[in-house]
């Protein structure tokens, strides 16, 4: 079969430790693609309503992405699904790395696990053998040393998913790790992993992926690729922030071409933006209460992109991207081998919790991704904590003598120490600033930054309401990877998809907070988009590149054999978007119940720096959004009639 | 379809070996066979045959090669995208990442780290969507 996708998945019950394959038909291909849409159709059918997220009946799967291997660009990117503990409903988290192939080498597309084991176990997958082993031997081990030990007994081009100790004490923002602590991170799926005793998948395969036109794909391959090797020289590391201030200080704003943060992506990896988003006013600051005013320049000096990849020692790239974003760095002392911290992270720790002491930012960083604890929420909540330490509502007796100042960097670093054991103050810390709030009472509520228990990642939507939109109606809230004007305007996909606005090339910078029809339009078109680069494995840094440049819709037509148009893509987008709110609806989750906290709206504004005086009106925009993908516009309930049509294929 | 050993077979294992998907079964001097679900068409079991035994998924009867001559890849760093599809493509391992080149070009390279261990399947090669490798 050469159709870009294997055909078939593993089901594992690791409560009776039966090992089923189970074929797919082609008809689910093409109605939900692979990954995301073919998990949200398994999972739909699957989980029964008011399933415990950390109990046997939720099913943890582990999917590639259809375009994956088949000769194409940036579809490195596999995904790990299922109901999340943070929010009760739809829970998903992606990561690049080379594991994403390593699935479908195996002959799969997914590996879904229900169930719990009675012991830790991993799941081993070797030429066609496929069993559950002991791992007593490496609970309690991070990340990178679980994966060291499992390759050595391997051997061979072995990849392997774990889960470091955040995962195994259940924490509500525990990742999966691949690639030496590489975390799909988000949903807390790795509380899921360590819930079902299942420390890791280790995946020894060689199968062939094939495309149905192998040429066609390699030949769409080298035209992007032109694009991606286009790299003039670009400014220095501490003028980015000059740049980011010019964007702050005019009062009208040009419509972004991805070409341009390619280039700078090229040369930092997303370092690029860790000056001039706080600059620009897309970065919050001190817990979403602070501005560009408050962590200037010099502040953000420590982090400039130049100061990063000053300790790069080699660009890394995930399999199939010719851009490579990643580097490993190396830290003195104990680890002489790191990920280069991203702009996520280095802006969680830093900005958000007024932090500017670089060398401790690598090194969370490296102390996080070993421990499989999400580098966002960790910093977010350790913000929340500063807050509550600030105004009063916890005190040195909380906090196990911690004085948990703004930018204290030792009290920030020993407080994460702590979430990670879930010792003294950081039990209280380890599942997000949403249960720490309900736990610690007294008005903290307010001040947890959080998207349905989701920490909020680092960007303002006070300065690009498309971020907040995002956060608030999406069926995996709080996530700055699926859509906002920005991204509009970079995937430029009026240019391959017929009916949608082409927004304007400048426009005052007003317009952006008008809640009207168009950016309602913007916001379903991206999100119908991001199913569509998440059921083929691609990287959004990749979708960036513009619609024309990444010929995503041309590249499926081509491994498949279909004959789709963009329009079709996007209606099956569409369609997982209304699969996923479904699932979250069946679980019982309000979809209003993810409106961010009033403070990332603006009300009451900010009185100074980048976003001063801003509000959002977000009602009529989530209205909009809804109504836009046939939900009903007030709660955000798919129609029923639509949910049944959905379930009828396969 | 995948590669199918015939009668000529003498059992003598080289090619059991040499498989690096473990697809092939069989007794010592005894006929073996092909696990055609495991089979990768790399090829290696026809290469190494000394009976010509094997039989490609054309149907066509593979000669043995000296191993010494099998092809092997040979990597263009100036079309090469270090995009990591080539070391993945590779069913036995034996290509790795250079470190970085120079402190002006960061990027890690491919590079045959194991020459002994490659079976010339040419995967790398194949998979290229650059036309970076070719197998000589």
């Amino acid at each position: 079969m050469s159709r870009g996708y294997m055909g078939k998945i593993l089901n594992i019950d690791l409560g009776t430790g039966e090992i089923s394959e189970e074929v797919m038909p082609d008809e689910i291909y093409e109605t939900y693609l692979s990954g995301m849409g073919l998990s949200a159709y398994l999972l739909n059918k699957r989980i029964p309503a008011g399933a415990d997220p950390l109990g046997p009946e939720n099913v943890l799967g582990f999917v590639s992405g259809l375009l994956t291997g088949t000769g194409s660009f940036f579809t490195g990117r596999w995904m790990v699904v299922g109901k999340s503990p943070i929010t009760s409903g739809w829970g998903d988290a992606n990561c690049g790395g080379n594991l994403s192939p390593a699935i479908k080498r195996c002959g799969y597309d997914g590996i879904f696990f229900r169930g719990i084991s009675e012991k830790p176990v991993y799941l081993s997958i070797k030429n066609g053998t496929a069993e559950l082993r002991d791992a007593g031997h490496l609970w309690g081990k991070d990340t990178v040393e679980t994966e060291e030990m499992l390759i050595k007994e391997a051997g061979g081009n072995t990849r392997v998913a774990c889960i470091g100790p955040a995962g195994e004490n259940l924490s509500r923002i525990s990742g999966v790790s691949n690639d030496k602590g590489r975390l799909a991170a988000r949903s807390g799926l790795g509380a899921v992993m360590g819930s079902k005793r299942l420390k890791a998948v280790v995946l020894s395969g060689a199968k062939r992926i094939k495309a149905k036109n192998p040429d066609i794909m390699k030949k769409l391959s080298r035209a992007c690729n032109k694009w991606v090797q286009f790299q003039p020289p670009f400014v220095s590391g501490p003028a980015t922030a000059k740049v980011g201030a010019l964007l702050r200080i005019l009062p009208t704003q040009m419509a972004q071409d991805g070409m341009l943060f390619k280039i700078i992506l090229k040369k930092w990896g997303t370092a690029c933006m860790n000056q001039m988003s706080i600059e620009m006013g897309d970065a919050p600051i001190k817990n979403w209460m602070g501005s560009n005013k408050d962590f200037g320049p010099k502040k953000s000096l420590t982090t400039n992109p130049d100061a990063i990849i000053e300790r790069e020692r080699i660009k890394y790239h995930c399999y199939s991207c010719p851009l490579g974003c990643g580097g490993i760095c190396s830290l003195n002392g104990e680890y002489p081998e790191t990920h280069k911290p991203e702009y996520e992270t280095v802006l969680a720790l830093g900005g958000l919790c007024m932090n500017e002491d670089a060398e401790s930012i690598f090194e969370l960083n490296e102390v996080l991704n070993r421990a499989g604890m999400d580098s966002i929420s960790a910093g977010s909540t350790v913000a929340f904590a500063i807050e509550c330490f600030e105004r009063g509502i916890l005190t040195k007796e909380d906090t196990d003598g911690l004085e948990l100042t703004w930018g204290n960097t030792e009290a920030i670093r020993e407080l994460i120490r702590k979430m990670i054991q879930r010792e003294g103050i950081g039990d209280l810390l380890a599942d997000g600033s949403k249960y720490a709030a309900e736990r610690i009472g007294n008005g903290s509520y307010e001040f947890a930054m959080h998207a349905g228990g989701q920490d909020l990642p680092m960007h303002d939507g006070r300065n690009d309401p498309g971020f907040v939109l995002h956060y608030s109606v999406e069926p995996t809230p709080g996530r700055h990877t699926i859509g906002a004007q920005l991204y509009y305007e970079m995937f430029q996909l009026w240019k391959t998809v017929k009916g949608l606005p082409k927004p304007s090339i400048l426009y005052h910078k007003n317009r952006k907070y008008e809640a009207d029809e168009e950016k309602a339009i913007w916001a379903a078109a991206c999100s119908k988009y991001v199913n569509v680069i998440n059921g083929a494995g691609l990287c959004l840094f990749g979708a960036f590149l513009g619609s024309k440049r990444l010929p995503l819709f041309d590249w499926l037509n081509a491994a498949t054999g279909w004959d789709k148009t963009p329009e079709e893509y996007m209606e099956i987008g569409g369609r997982i978007q209304t699969l996923r709110q479904a699932f979250n609806i069946k679980h019982g989750v309000t979809p209003k119940s993810f409106v961010v906290p009033d403070r990332a709206l603006g009300k009451e504004p900010l009185t100074e720096g980048a976003n001063k005086g801003r509000t959002i009106d977000i009602e009529p925009m989530m209205r909009n959004y809804w109504r836009l993908f046939g939900w009903d516009e007030i709660s955000g309930k798919p129609m029923e009639e639509d949910v049944e049509r959905l379930k009828i294929k396969g | 379809m995948s590669y199918t050993i015939t009668d000529c077979c003498n059992g003598c294992g080289a090619c059991m070996r040499l498989c690096p998907v473990d697809a092939i079964a069989g007794e010592k001097k005894e006929k073996h066979r092909i696990v055609e679900e495991l089979c990768i068409d790399c090829g290696a079991c026809g290469r190494i045959c000394p009976e010509g035994a094997v039989i490609d998924s054309d149907g066509q009867v593979c000669s043995m090669i000296k191993r010494s001559q099998w092809s092997k890849p040979r990597f263009d760093e100036k079309l090469c995208a270090s995009c990591n599809i080539c070391i993945d493509a590779c069913p036995v391992g034996c290509i790795g990442l250079s470190k970085a080149a120079s402190e002006k070009n960061p990027y890690g390279y491919p590079f045959l780290r194991d020459e002994k261990a490659c079976i010339g399947c040419g995967f790398c090669a194949d998979e290229c969507p650059v036309g970076a490798v070719a197998m000589a």
